[in-house]
């Protein structure tokens, strides 16, 4: 596999009010290929959203880079795909309107909107997102409703199928299944990992909750802060083995807790950021 | 009666509404009735029938400085209103008061372009926020030199007196879109110019225009001080005029044509707002059913 995101010796320090300044990560590296499903996990306040809006480009590093492939991150583009866990629609439009708003955006031209392909290239976004709604669980009568008539769920489905749209390079989910309710988190954890199969999109999950991580990546990333150095560092890197997966493709539960309880303590005794193989 | 989750029902709140209403007419009517008898010449408090035949001589004869009126003995009503000095003085502040909400639409432009580039906002912020502060009857004389006592003066007046307001409520709405929405856009592809006008401006707009809303009277109030001191035309140029004869037959119901016609345009765009927006709620507390 070959390595789709790179995030090599950088260093982000916010300054704090009242003076002084606070570094949350400092010569961080880190890589992901293309086709992983990566969950980044820590606690509040450690930057694991700081390392998502990192590769997001909407954060600038202090010093070192962020590259997707050979080309150096600047700014949010349509390469990245973003699930936010809270305001991820446009309240103004529709359902299928927020869907539509990345192809509409991109095949629009001016010059075309009096020409009859105009009508035809609309018609057929709007076939197009009609089919990426249904592929994430909505019905033809969702798609004229407006978002704030949506339950939680509803609406995270809506902002993965405007996403899953464009056809981005990485999915970067922030906490994006935190406010759900567990019923509705775990539908919406099989869904994603669905598509992840399905599309094989490049994921990064960022979540606090550690099982979430494990049930859902193939790779587990932890961020813990460093009492020795004052910054956050990556604590354990884990590809999660597919042995411990039913046929179906999720965890057993004994195994999860197991995997859990290992990452734990790989996470107390680990100097070295090396990807770590549980066993 | 006094509980924040008291549950008054409908026919309640309607007739509470229109309580006041009626207090303030009984009033008037007792107090006209008694000057009245006092004093049947009485000028300050007319009674409906001076107050309705006033307005029927507004609206049905042209001003007696009307030099263009047309006498036609066999005008229809229609005509007659056409030719009437409150459809003349209506049409005069109207289309000055249209045009300066027209002129504010620059001011929102430049309010969401503020707001949404830190350049543009960084350039023009701290100006536009003492620009605000300028009390725009201050600058009429300035106005009236410079743009001599005609129709440009007092649109002037209106623009400089509601646009800071307008511009700065913009920029504070531009700013206070969640960044999430922003980022989410640039992810869809859209490019700069489109997040502004495709993402920003849809979400501020029923705002931006409840903003003008509430600054209707704002402009109406510069309009009249412009109209008073300076005009030959208008409906506040009419009461003016009036209150030299102390013409109070004819400046209550020009007072109530006013109102009246402000009400019509803030029902109006509050139409407008829901029409164009059936997406938009203001947020507020929500009480039990």
């Amino acid at each position: 596999m070959s390595s789709l995101v790179s995030v090599n010796d950088v260093t982000v320090r916010y300054p704090i009010k009242g003076g002084g300044t606070h570094t949350v990560f400092s010569a961080l590296n880190l890589t992901i290929d293309e086709g992983e499903f990566v969950c980044v996990v820590g606690q509040t306040g450690c930057g694991k959203s700081t390392l998502l809006r990192l590769i997001l480009g909407s954060e600038r590093p202090l010093s070192g880079e962020v590259r997707i492939e050979e080309r150096r991150i600047c700014e949010p583009n349509r390469e990245r795909g973003y699930v936010p866990q809270k305001c991820s629609l446009f309240p103004d439009k529709t359902v299928l309107e927020n869907v539509a708003f990345g192809p509409a955006v991109e095949s629009f031209r001016l010059h075309r909107l009096l020409s009859p392909s105009w009508w035809k290239i609309r018609k057929d976004i709007r076939e197009e997102s009609r089919e990426y709604l249904e592929r994430v669980g909505l019905s033809s009568r969702d798609a004229r409703k407006y978002p704030d008539q949506l339950s939680g769920g509803m609406q995270q489905r809506v902002s993965l199928a405007q996403s899953l749209i464009m056809r981005p390079r990485i999915l970067l989910m922030d906490e994006a299944f935190s406010a759900l309710d567990p019923a509705t988190r775990a539908e919406m954890q099989r869904l994603t990992r669905s598509i992840w199969k399905d599309t094989k999109t490049t994921f990064l999950f960022v979540t606090h909750n550690l099982a979430e991580a494990v049930f859902l990546g193939s790779r587990v990333i932890l961020i813990a802060k460093d009492n020795s150095a004052d910054y956050s560092r990556i604590a354990c890197d884990v590809q999660i083995p597919d042995h411990i997966r039913r046929p179906d493709g999720y965890p057993r539960q004994d195994e999860l807790d197991e995997v859990i309880r290992q990452l734990e303590c790989a996470a107390m005794d680990r100097k070295s950021d090396e990807v770590l193989v549980l066993k | 009666m006094l509980r924040i989750f008291a549950l008054p029902n409908r026919s309640m709140v309607f007739a509470l509404s229109w309580l006041l209403f009626a207090v303030g007419a009984a009033f008037y009517l007792r107090t006209s009735h008694l000057r009245h008898i006092e004093n049947p010449d009485d000028r300050i408090v007319p009674t409906v029938r001076q107050l309705a035949s006033g307005f029927w001589h507004a609206a049905m004869t042209p001003a007696d400085d009307d030099t263009d009126a047309v006498e036609n003995a066999h005008a229809t009503v229609v005509q007659q209103f056409l030719n009437s000095m409150l459809w003349k003085d209506t049409r005069a502040s109207g289309a000055r008061f249209l045009l300066s909400l027209a002129l504010l639409l620059p001011a929102v432009i430049l309010g969401l372009h503020m707001g949404a580039f830190p350049w543009i906002g960084g350039f023009f912020t701290r100006f536009i926020l003492l620009f605000d502060k300028i009390i725009a009857l201050s600058v009429l004389p300035i106005l009236f030199i410079a743009f001599g006592i005609g129709q440009a003066a007092k649109i002037m007046l209106i623009v400089i007196g509601v646009a800071p307001t307008i511009i700065l409520d913009t920029f504070n709405l531009t700013k206070s879109i969640p960044a999430e929405q922003v980022i989410k856009g640039f992810t869809l592809g859209a490019k700069d110019l489109a997040v502004t006008y495709r993402v920003m401006l849809p979400q501020i707009w029923p705002r931006v225009l409840n903003s003008i809303r509430l600054n209707l009277k704002a402009i109406a109030l510069f309009l009249f001080a412009g109209e008073m001191i300076a005009s030959t035309d208008g409906l506040a140029y009419r009461i003016a005029l009036l209150q030299r004869h102390m013409g109070m037959d004819l400046i209550l119901p020009y007072v109530l044509w006013v109102a009246l016609l402000l009400f019509l345009v803030d029902a109006a765009l509050r139409l407008l707002i829901r029409w164009m927006n059936p997406w938009f709620r203001e947020i507020g507390f929500e009480r039990p059913n």
